[in-house]
């Protein structure tokens, strides 16, 4: 079994003492509430019912996987009962608007949120957070008959959703789709094909399903920009709001996969199911990137909460397991063994495990608190700037986090030896539930691609801008201390490495992308080594500031940013070096040499 | 005999357009025009048309003191002043009669070998002449001029069989030296060439179109960029110009043209027309035209009308593939293409080229005079013989006759010979009339880097200038970037230019290019992006290269001579201003617009500016008045519509020189260049003497009322405190310790860097660079 406790010592550290939540968020009209001793006391709430509630499902739900029969799906035993209790909670509803019942806290609490739920059940999840998916398209792209009808159901928890997107022969490419919209003349549309991968596609958790499905109309432009929106919902609703007849949405199996097993993975099939467009005519794939972007935020923190578990657990394992005797000197000479966390080896794994998850945790409440800035502060500027960098930092929480989650949890189970193998100590569960976020929402590979090619040269690099200039000013305005010259040397160093390669890219990309498109990802990886060490850095400067208050957590900050910076960080001139042998490398092998 | 004083009568656009570029070229004009019934003044009209020509923009007049050039007066009055003119130009209505009349009296008070010319467009030389004496008839030709006069280059003259061939070359000469005309001679045939051919394309784009049932804007894709003909297309065109004109021209030209010309099968009865020119819409003078603007609800929506029905909706961007294809494989490609687009495009361009082959020698003696006058006069980018090239001479006239269509005689003989030019021996030869490869000779004094750059290789080039060797020791520093704006590449060319000048026996440099615009500035975007990363040390070394460079090019042991046309804005302009001498196009428009995008100019802009005018005798002495007139200048982001308006704020000396026509611009630069080689003596380091805080406050003192007007945004004041700051010679300076260049220099580094680390400077380069438009933030 895995040890887990949350984190909301190290969360209430990166909102109030590194990024000053409580004079930004509740500054915001609409969030006047919530205060940090709000949020707190939601958290504690939180995280008391994923570790009791969810927690305790999570093997056991690994190992029984859903039950398929005749188009029905049983979940696992618990999931229905535990899904109850989360809705009842009012959790399904947490960020969402008041207006339709929504509770209307800030989006930086719902993320903190996820990392709690996929910490300790990520298979579970999965549902509430597609159903959030589909809240968030229909709120923006909804006209108000279908915001009335499905956002608060949405929102209770009673009804949940989808997002169909993939078909049997097209993912990435969604212009390819063959799904078809025909007008049925009353105002709705009957549509026709099947969708793969569509997670809780189908299940016994709610009373209605949601689907939010890409189709094209009959009149439609070819590729992406002929691509529609519509819902198709399990039951077609009726008059007074609840659930009616079936429509023609089937689930015609599920997948037998890696990992998330108790999340249903489902083939749908839509043979002339009753569908209402949302917003206009061919702008489904700019509704669906509404639904897209924050999703890929979520995934990205899916990364991180399977790491954080991962790290707990591994953490606890080697301080216990005796194992052989320190090469420095026996340590627990009252033992048979040292424990195992004497090794070097073994700490530098667990190191890096937490130098990661601590320092991707506070990116990702920074990138969250700049959400919230970026739908409600009141000046339009300031509401850009957030929105830029929300836009900048996506791919790269969604990708390196996933990256380093599969890493971490990999590096969970080789300190566990022979038991992080076996299923009942949970490890290895976390690698192989860690293994879909990396291709899902977007492939890691596309992730990298949208940097480069979508995100870098945007104004003209104005989205940097809302990065490059934050950590330009932070080096130039500490180069001069002592107690920091350790941090902000090495990220000097990487930051210049980090603007050389931005450069190297525009400038060649713009000529040839394909070499765009050979530097992305380990661009990508570079520009999030270099956001970590600039979190560290600034996460030492206030532990300096306050090393008084609390010297034992402190110490261990400024312990880890060290170890971030002199033993992960360095790989930023590697990285550096094979961007910049370009795409030669890559492409001399001609296709029939593979 | 030349030319020195002008008479032109009808006051009309085009009269009034003729009068003022006359008197652009320095010439005194009289302006004629009839007395209107019960004025009190007897000139109303001709004195009219010059008011309102001085509201005019694009501006007819480049200067105010051009202005003063013309005089208006009427025809009952002053008809007897034409006598002591050498050119009188008849631009009055298009009435057979009422011409002759005028002539009669013209040819009462003009002196004996004076030349008389009509505007006409319409009329035949020789119903002109018919009744006239043959003095009058000898004295007699057609200058048909382009709206408007000072900027459409096409001038179409055309002799009777009477004309005096010594009139035409004075003719010929004066418009192409002094008015800076390409001259192109054409038969006396209906429409002559350029209104021959472009009515003929305008028709039959628009009847396609109908036929076709295309929307406007696809029609308008099609038929403009990826043609190489403006983006306004035919359909914008026609707005501009005038859609009430059309049935005219089409009237003008179905009336003079024999049954059997192609065109006549284009007429028809245009309902739609017919109804908007009755409604009102006739064009952008009018409620609007093809497109409209609808200002209803508050916004400015652009809408496109429905040819099918006449309904207006909403101007949607056109998205055809043949367009994307003529990106990369240009006309080809979308001739080549079977979408709509495609098979729009070619059916109503093959019908043009083969009608313009067929019309080769009867409207003009040779190929390439057709395509000048499609290029000076429609302003396409390349003759419709150009374009048959493009399409393959040979491929063109096969498909054409795999269609069963005619395929004209010259065209069958340029099919033969594979196309309508050739490069022969580093020459450009065009086909004659017998199917024989002639070369196109230029005329006198008329220097083409095109030329040059076909028979040699470059001294040094790199991806964004090259160095030429143009001939009598003299190299020209071309520049070949987007809009020619400096990027590092070019700027190391600068420098390497000043370098192999000296060590490769030249003895004098021109600095010139053979694009619309000699340079845009610095290439915002680079900036941008080291900005927004950044870059700081990055951003200051482009600054420092260009101030390195252009200080390099100023102290050189060599004449620097510019010769911009067009655009020559912010770097562009510092370039003219670091240079020993400027040979302009008139067409120049030179600006330090800096501040428009937020920084100060850096490359020597404000130092230049602040050094010619304390050494400008002219000039109110002391240091502050240079410094407020720099600070005006610089600060509003003012831009000279012209090289005469550029002398007036001193972009240029009083010493430099203007050429009118833009292909004589080169030689000229260049004999200019040669002229100062004797003697010649770099200018040395310069002291600048600065006012400090003392002038700083005053300029800030203006600035703040400025501010208190609402004509300061605040990014503005930020700009401007930096300009200040150069300007005055920052807070150290005094008038008793006179500064250096290289200290100037340094302050706008400094300020630059300063601007270019705000926001607010930030977006506004990214708003230029996205919109082309300043920002007013």
């Amino acid at each position: 079994m895995v040890t887990y406790a949350a984190p909301i010592d190290d969360i209430r550290f990166v909102m109030n003492e590194l990024f000053d939540y409580q004079n930004s968020i509740p500054t915001l009209p609409g969030y006047e509430d919530a205060t940090p001793d709000v949020v707190e006391a939601v958290l504690e709430e939180g995280a008391k019912f994923c570790v009791n509630e969810l927690l305790p499902l999570n093997l056991p739900g690994d190992a029984e996987g859903c039950h398929y029969e005749n188009g029905v799906i049983r979940t696992p035993k618990g999931f229905k009962e535990a899904y109850k209790a989360f809705r009842e909670g009012g959790w399904t509803g947490l960020s969402c608007d008041p207006e339709y019942g929504g509770q209307g806290l800030p989006k930086t609490l719902q993320f903190i949120m996820s990392e709690l739920i996929v910490s300790t059940n990520l298979s579970f999840g999965m549902y509430p957070g597609l159903s959030h998916g589909a809240y968030n398209a229909l709120s923006v792209y909804g006209d108000d008959d279908q915001k009335q009808t499905f956002l608060p159901r949405l929102i209770d928890g009673t009804w949940s959703g989808t997002m169909c997107l993939t078909e049997p022969h097209c993912g990435t490419d969604l212009g390819l789709i063959r799904t078809k919209a025909e007008p049925d003349g009353k105002g709705a549309y009957k549509i026709t094909g099947t969708k793969i991968f569509i997670s809780a596609g189908e299940h016994d958790l709610t009373d209605n399903i949601v689907h939010l499905v890409l189709a094209k109309l009959p009149d439609a432009p070819p590729g992406s920009k002929g691509i529609s929106l519509f819902i198709v919902p399990k039951f077609l609703v009726k008059d007074d709001g609840t659930p009616g007849m079936r429509n023609g949405v089937t689930c015609g199996s599920i997948e037998k996969k890696m990992g998330i097993k108790a999340s249903s993975t489902c083939v749908m099939n839509f043979e002339e199911a009753e569908g209402y467009l949302v917003g206009e005519p061919h702008t489904g794939m700019a509704s669906m990137f509404v639904m897209m972007n924050t999703a890929r935020l979520d995934v990205g923190i899916q990364g991180l909460g399977l790491a954080e578990t991962a790290y707990q657990t591994a953490a606890a394992y080697a301080k216990d397991r005796g194992q052989g005797r320190s090469l420095g000197g026996t340590k627990a000479p009252e033992k048979a063994a040292d424990p195992i966390i004497v090794h070097p080896d073994v700490r530098k794994n667990l190191l890096t495990m937490r130098a990661y998850n601590e320092s991707a945790r506070a990116l990702a409440i920074w990138i969250g608190m700049e959400v919230d800035i970026s739908e409600k502060h009141p000046d339009p500027a300031r509401r850009q700037e957030a929105d830029d960098l929300v836009q900048l930092m996506t791919p790269i929480i969604k990708s390196f986090f996933t990256d380093y989650g599969f890493e971490a949890t990999n590096l969970g189970v080789q300190i566990h030896g022979g038991h992080g193998y076996i299923h009942e100590y949970g490890m290895e569960q976390l690698v192989r539930d860690a293994r879909i976020a990396q291709i899902y929402e977007g492939a890691n590979g596309i992730q990298a691609l949208d940097l480069v090619g979508r995100k870098l040269g945007q104004g003209m690099g104005r989205l940097l801008r809302r990065f490059f200039h934050p950590v330009a000013g932070f080096i130039e305005e500490n180069q001069e201390s002592a107690e920091l010259m350790e941090f902000i040397l090495p990220l000097a160093k990487a930051f210049g490495r980090l603007q050389q390669a931005t450069g190297w890219i525009a400038q060649n990309g713009l000529r040839d992308p394909e070499e765009a498109g050979a530097a992305s990802s380990d661009y990508l990886r570079l520009f999030a080594l270099v956001s970590l060490a600039y979190i560290w850095t600034r996460t030492v400067k206030v532990s300096l500031e306050k090393m008084d208050e609390r010297p034992e957590f402190y110490r261990a900050k400024i312990a880890v940013a060290r170890f971030y910076v002199t033993r992960i960080l360095p790989q930023s001139s590697s990285l550096f070096a094979t961007i910049m042998a370009g795409k030669a490398p890559l492409m001399e092998l001609e296709e029939g040499a593979f | 005999m030349s030319i020195e004083k002008v008479a032109v009568i009808g006051a009309g656009v085009m009269g009034a357009g003729i009068a003022a570029h006359v008197a652009n070229a320095g010439i005194p004009v009289l302006l004629l025009d009839i007395v209107p019934e019960g004025a009190t003044d007897r000139n109303a009209i001709a004195a009219g048309a010059v008011k309102k020509m001085l509201k005019t923009d694009p501006a007819p007049f480049m200067s105010k003191r051009a202005a003063k050039l013309v005089t208006p007066g009427n025809i009952e009055d002053h008809l007897a002043d034409i006598a002591d003119c050498d050119w009188i130009v008849e631009a009055v209505i298009e009435r057979l009669d009422i011409k002759h009349d005028l002539y009669a009296k013209i040819q009462a008070v003009r002196k004996p070998g004076s030349i008389v010319t009509s505007n006409t467009s319409t009329l035949p030389l020789s119903k002109l002449v018919e009744g006239m004496d043959d003095a009058f008839a000898r004295d007699f030709a057609i200058t048909h001029f382009f709206n408007p006069p000072r900027y459409m280059r096409l001038l179409e003259i055309v002799a009777g069989a009477a004309t005096r061939e010594d009139a035409v070359a004075d003719l010929t000469d004066f418009a192409d030296r002094r008015l800076g005309k390409g001259v192109v001679l054409c038969n006396d045939t209906p429409g002559f060439i350029a209104n021959r051919i472009g009515t003929f394309w305008i028709q039959c784009a628009l009847v396609e179109a109908m036929d076709r049932k295309l929307p406007i804007e696809e029609v308008d894709a099609v038929m403009g960029r990826p043609m190489g003909i403006p983006k306004t297309g035919v359909f914008g065109l026609m707005d501009l110009v005038g859609i009430d004109l059309m049935p005219h021209v089409d009237k003008g030209l179905g009336d003079n043209l024999p049954a059997s010309d192609a065109y006549q099968d284009l007429r028809r009865e245009l309902p739609l027309i017919q109804k908007m020119i009755a409604d009102g819409y006739t064009g952008r003078k009018g409620k609007g035209g093809f497109y409209r603007l609808n200002k209803e609800g508050g916004k400015r929506v652009k809408e496109a009308i429905d040819l099918t029905n006449g309904v207006y909706a909403p101007a949607k961007k056109a998205s055809l593939s043949s367009v994307s294809a003529s990106r990369k494989g240009g006309f080809k490609a979308l001739m080549a293409h079977d979408d709509r687009g495609g098979a729009y495009a070619w059916a109503v361009m093959s019908k043009i080229l083969a009608y313009a082959a067929a019309l080769v020698p009867e409207i003009a003696d040779d190929v390439p005079a057709v395509d000048r006058a499609m290029k000076l006069g429609y302003n396409w980018k390349f003759g419709p013989f150009e374009l048959i090239d493009q399409l393959g001479a040979g491929d063109f006239a096969a498909r054409l006759k795999e269609e069963g269509r005619a395929v004209p005689d010259l065209l069958e003989k340029a099919a033969a010979a594979g196309g309508f030019y050739r490069i022969e021996g580093g020459k450009l030869q065009f086909l004659d009339v017998t199917g024989t490869y002639a070369d196109l000779v230029r005329p006198e004094g008329v220097l083409l880097l095109e030329d040059i750059k076909r028979a040699g290789e470059p001294v040094a080039k790199n991806g964004s200038a090259s160095l030429w060797d143009i001939g009598d020791g003299v190299a020209c520093l071309e520049f070949h970037t987007k809009l020619n704006t400096f990027d590092p590449d070019m700027l190391k060319m600068v420098g390497k230019a000043v370098a192999l000048v000296p060590n490769k026996g030249f003895k004098a440099l021109v600095i010139y290019n053979e694009a619309s615009n000699f340079s845009a500035g610095a290439n915002l975007g680079l900036a941008l992006f080291a900005a927004n990363t950044a870059m700081w040390p990055l951003v200051e070394e482009m600054v420092e290269q260009g101030q390195k460079a252009f200080l390099a090019l100023k102290r050189a042991g060599f004449p620097v001579v510019s010769a911009p046309s067009g655009m020559a804005l912010g770097g562009g302009c510092e370039v003219l201003l670091s240079s020993d001498a400027v040979q302009a196009h008139a067409e120049s428009y030179i600006g330090l617009v800096e501040v428009g995008v937020g920084i100060v100019p850096g490359w020597g802009g404000c130092k230049e500016m602040l050094l010619r005018l304390s050494k400008d005798p002219k000039r109110p002495r002391g240091p502050m008045p240079p410094v407020s007139s720099s600070f005006e200048t610089i600060g509003t982001a003012k831009v000279a519509k012209s090289a005469f308006e550029a002398k007036e704020l001193g972009f240029l000396k009083a010493s430099d020189g203007i050429t009118f026509n833009r292909e004589r611009l080169l030689a000229d630069a260049k004999a200019r260049a040669l002229a100062l080689v004797e003697d010649y003596a770099a200018p040395e380091a310069a002291e600048l003497t600065l006012p400090g805080p003392s002038g700083a406050a005053a300029l800030r003192l203006a600035l703040k009322d400025l501010t208190a007007r609402g004509l300061a945004t605040p990014h503005d004041q930020v700009v401007a405190g930096g300009l200040v700051d150069v300007l005055t010679g920052g807070p150290g300076a005094d008038i008793t310790e006179p500064v250096s260049e290289e200290e100037v220099l340094k302050l706008e580094r400094e300020t630059f860097m300063k601007l270019i680390k705000t926001n607010g400077t930030l977006a506004r380069m990214e708003h230029m660079i996205e919109t082309g438009k300043p920002l007013r933030n």
